[in-house]
């Protein structure tokens, strides 16, 4: 039992120094070698990888990756490779294939070895040209159907973000309402917009024809629209901001209300439909295959022209949970299934978008969500855009790295390379699938799988995607030679600074025979990775599939802690949260890495007390006492709790008084530590400062545990902790009978 | 960047229920990639299978505190004199000054330093100089950029100098500008466009309108000949020494 932990301890630095180093997190980190054994343990073989994690440590190279010359391989030269430094010869560990070295490469021997030879370099970048950078282009899809405060709020929003694009980069704006407009960028003369009707459904096409995209005299050979290069043709839609940028300012504080009346009962009519088909329309015909972004805002939700999610008529309310189990959501298949064209073309164009939703309502989200999904944009949620919110959130997608750069990159592809024993079943995260077939495909595929290429069209430092492999080593094969399976992950990206970019990560585990050696595979065993790779595959098909069936093989799975919070997390349960704001929670869930979806599956707690410095507590009513501070993070919220005494003696003033002077730094305390997270998160979160008795003490009590429910309370025969009111299960009885299906099971 | 402008205003509460409180752009620029200071990260294991409830902290019996229940009279809380370590103690916050929210202030209550008389002639720049330089450099760019862009940009100065003439300005916009026009003058473009973005993310209703011209202005006066740029230097100053002796 002791060699166990003292095994544990070890795996526990194992995963994070390579963690730090690759951005990887497997399920397990010692393989069995057969694939009846892996089936077996439950949780697959995966991984979650963080393609473009910060490593500020990492110089890139200036020079073309060296590949295998195998037509079906490709992998890249890595620190695995078994060299001959004499021969000059390179063996591909994937494949085998023995490949000369390119000439520039004459010099290298065992002292003097390129950086990819090392093991430090696991990791390693490279800077490749690849024909002239491509500038990078924001579209503006801006909804107008805003109360007045809004729309000054937005509009004040958007000439900021001017000052906070990169420099070169191309802008555009389309405004929406009834109509939908899409503005003329000049430096000169009266600003001109070609005008859409909101309802009638336009080929890709016809948008460019109309926006004279492909007028004669701008016609290349064979008719077709002239070089996004042509300075003759450069889209007068999508201009270098340090060129327009001061009558873009003006046009933008010009922006008026969409000035179709709204009836009395009635909500604005939105073209939100048609402005995207414009704008995915219009980036598709001017600047294919160059990272993009579109940056739509929206008050409310679609309510006209395809797409639309609800009709103008008020007294029909936007569906909700119960509209759609009971099949009484007229416009959803059909919505979604608009959205989701629109998503797959800009996602094979290379273009992500963006999702602004400010409103009290529902906007739509439910219908709209696979728009950034699939493309790697962003959602984010709010009432108003006059508010902190939408306005720092907004602004953090603009934020910068330590050197200076910006930390959006576009135009990414992900392809993975495994060792023969090892194929790929799929992955869930911001992508769609590249349908590049080879020999590393597994036939179960489990979520976007077929593939071993994926195309990501937004990352960030945290994009995360969660990979499923497979063991195909039949049982009782022999383990193979050199007894390490190895994957290898190869990222193509636009930097911020247009530069193109390849990033390769190489990592290996040992194989290990489960008959013999099952206890060491089992302390190998990642229990928070698999927790988030096993949570996404239950959201991946909770979207896909009906929802209680989700929750039964959620039970079946034995990782208990986790399992328990995602079972009630807003991810899987559904009351209390609207359709949106599980797509919300679930858009986010899916794209962000370990750590950030750890706290949105289990809320991290601190408790604050004269008796000491700030110490982690359980997420347990028994938590909840009369004389702490507790700050809880669930990633979307911030909430510090006051207990009943410190409430009292806030309210008495106390903490104004010189000789209570420790009371106002315990109360202090919370706040600043809050702030610290508040600084950099993205999305902002909620931030909710209560106390015992406030209403809005209940956004604290749905996330503890109930151990002590109204049904127990007297039991226990103590007064500790806060009763909570509820009928909901508590971790005890839930493990209990957790523990009673995996022995039952396993018998 | 001044102390002041690195502050924390609380959120629109009216607009967005529990909306989190707003930092100024120094604030959040100086946040990245700074290590934090207490990481909220760690979280305590479940209580085992088998087992009662593990103790959550602070349920022991010798617990010292009161807990007085509502009805009697409050006992108040630890004196100073039995205070434990300030939870926080490793590497202090980047700068002093900051104010912070122990309770929720009412919405739009801007925490700022305050003005005084005294500051007010300490530190009120003088609207003639921040002018005089933007002025200065915008002649620059007249020699080589388009007249329309430099009209604009004319125009936008005028409109900057006009709000501040009439007090539309406040002072940590004046005084800013200030800032911005002495890395103006240092050939500073860099440092000079991260004032106006700062600008643009702090006081976006009161700046908008003409900030646009400034990054411009920046913009196209590093772009200039440095020949053309000293030749500038010596009209300036050739003013000034002129204006001066004429006082």
């Amino acid at each position: 039992m002791r060699e166990w932990r003292v095994a544990m301890a070890t795996y526990q630095e194992f995963i994070q120094q390579n963690e730090d180093r690759d951005g990887v997190r497997f399920s397990w980190n010692l393989w069995p070698s057969s694939r009846l054994e892996a089936t077996r343990l439950v949780v697959p073989v995966s991984c979650l990888f963080t393609p473009l994690k910060e490593r500020p440590d990492l110089p890139p190279v200036q020079y073309e990756p060296v590949l295998c010359s195998r037509a079906n391989c490709k992998a890249v030269l890595n620190p695995l490779c078994q060299v001959d430094y004499r021969a000059k010869i390179w063996a591909c560990n994937f494949c085998f294939q023995r490949n000369p070295f390119p000439p520039s490469y004459a010099g290298i021997s065992d002292v003097n070895q390129p950086a990819e030879l090392m093991p430090q370099f696991s990791t390693i970048e490279y800077i490749v040209q690849r024909g002239p950078p491509n500038p990078l282009i924001f579209l503006y899809v801006v909804d107008t159907c805003l109360e007045e405060e809004d729309l000054q709020a937005l509009k004040e929003s958007l000439q900021m973000s001017l000052s906070l694009l990169p420099p070169n980069a191309l802008v555009g704006l389309i405004t929406f309402g009834r109509m939908v407009q899409v503005h003329e960028l000049s430096c000169e003369g009266i600003a001109k917009s070609y005008v859409f009707r909101g309802t009638k459904e336009l080929s890709s096409k016809q948008i460019q024809e109309m926006l004279g995209l492909t007028n004669p005299s701008a016609t290349g050979p064979q008719g077709r629209p002239a070089a996004p290069q042509d300075p003759a043709v450069t889209c007068r839609f999508l201009q270098p901001v340090h060129k327009v940028d001061m009558n873009l300012t003006d046009l933008l504080g010009e922006l008026q209300r969409d000035p179709w009346p709204v009836p009395q009962g009635k909500r604005p009519l939105r073209s939100t439909g048609i402005a995207l088909s414009i704008a995915v329309g219009l980036l598709e015909g001017t600047f294919p295959n160059t990272g993009a972004r579109v940056m739509m805002f929206m008050g409310g939700p679609p309510t006209q022209g395809p797409g639309m999610v609800v009709g103008d008529e008020l007294k029909t309310p936007i569906r909700s949970w119960h509209d759609i189990t009971k099949d009484n959501a007229r416009h959803l298949k059909k919505a979604t299934k608009y959205y989701d064209a629109l998503a797959n073309r800009a996602a094979s164009n290379g273009h992500s978008i963006d999702i602004y939703a400010c409103a009290l309502d529902q906007t739509g989200l439910l219908e709209m969500k696979c728009l950034s999904n699939l493309t790697g944009g962003h959602i984010a949620m709010g009432d108003s855009f006059n508010t902190s919110l939408f306005k720092q959130t907004f602004q953090r997608v603009f934020s910068k790295d330590h050197n200076g750069e910006f930390r959006m990159a576009f135009g990414g592809t992900l392809e993975v390379s495994t060792s023969r024993e090892l194929k790929v079943s799929g992955a869930i995260g911001p992508c769609v699938s590249l349908n590049a077939k080879g020999p590393c495909i597994s036939e179960n595929e489990v979520g976007v799988g077929g593939t071993t290429q994926w195309k990501i069209c937004s990352l960030s430092p945290s994009t995360t995607l969660a990979l499923y492999f497979e063991v195909v080593n039949q049982h009782n094969a022999p383990i193979p030679q050199g007894g390490r399976g190895a994957v290898q992950f190869v990222t193509q990206y636009q930097h911020s600074n247009t530069q193109r970019r390849i990033r390769v990560t190489t990592v290996a585990r040992n194989w290990a025979d489960a008959q013999s050696q099952i206890q060491h595979i089992e302390s190998s065993f990642d229990q928070e990775a698999s927790a988030v790779i096993m949570a996404r595959l239950g959201v991946f098909r909770a979207e896909s599939e009906e929802g209680p069936d989700v929750l039964r093989w959620l039970d079946r799975q034995l990782i208990r802690l986790f399992m328990f919070h995602l079972r009630r997390s807003p991810f899987l349960q559904v009351f209390n949260n609207s359709p949106d704001e599980c797509s919300y929670y679930r858009h986010h869930f899916v794209c962000q890495n370990l750590t950030q979806s750890l706290i949105m599956i289990q809320p991290i707690l601190y408790s604050y007390s004269f008796h000491g410095p700030p110490e982690p507590v359980l997420l347990d009513s028994g938590s909840i006492l009369p004389d702490r501070i507790l700050l809880m993070d669930t990633f979307f919220q911030l909430v510090i709790y006051h207990g009943e005494t410190i409430a009292q003696w806030r309210k008495a003033g106390y903490q104004e008084q010189p000789e209570y002077e420790n009371f106002k730094h315990l109360l202090v305390a919370p706040v600043d530590d809050a702030q610290e997270i508040l600084q950099t998160r993205f999305p902002m979160p909620r931030y909710i400062d209560t106390e015992h008795g406030g209403s809005q003490a209940r956004f604290l009590l749905s996330k503890v545990n109930p151990s002590q429910t109204h049904n127990n309370l007297y039991s226990w025969g103590q007064e500790t902790g806060a009763p909570i009111l509820t009928d909901d299960v508590s971790l005890q009885v839930f493990m209990d009978h957790l523990k009673k299906l995996a022995v039952s099971s396993a018998a | 960047m001044e102390a002041e402008d690195l502050y924390i205003k609380p959120g629109n509460q009216e607009r967005g229920w529990n909306d989190p409180p707003q930092f100024s752009y120094g604030l959040q620029t100086a946040a990245q990639g700074a290590p934090k200071r207490t990481p909220l990260n760690k979280r305590v294991p479940p209580p085992q299978l088998t087992g009662s409830l593990s103790p959550v902290p602070g349920t022991s019996p010798t617990s010292t505190v009161p807990m007085t229940p509502p009805t009697n009279p409050l006992a108040p809380p630890p004196c100073s004199m039995n205070m434990p370590p300030r939870p926080c103690q490793v590497a202090a916050p980047p700068v002093g000054g900051m104010m912070m929210m122990a309770t929720s202030p009412p919405p739009c209550h801007v925490v700022e330093h305050t003005e005084s008389a005294s500051d007010q002639s300490e530190s009120e720049p003088d609207v003639v100089d921040v002018v005089t330089l933007l002025n200065w450099a915008l002649t620059a760019c007249r020699h080589t950029v388009k007249k329309q862009v430099c009209d604009d940009v004319a125009k936008r100065l005028k409109l900057f100098e006009d709000m501040w003439r009439s007090g539309k300005l406040s002072l940590p916009v004046r005084r800013r500008m200030n800032g911005l026009v002495q890395e103006l003058k240092s050939w500073n473009w860099d440092a000079a466009d991260e004032v106006h973005r700062a600008l643009m993310v702090d006081h976006v209703n009161e700046v908008s309108q003409w900030m646009v011209g400034v990054k411009r202005l920046i913009a196209e006066t590093r772009n200039l000949n440095s020949d053309l740029l000293h030749r500038q230097e010596v009209d300036r100053s050739l003013d000034t020494s002129s204006t001066a002796n004429s006082n």
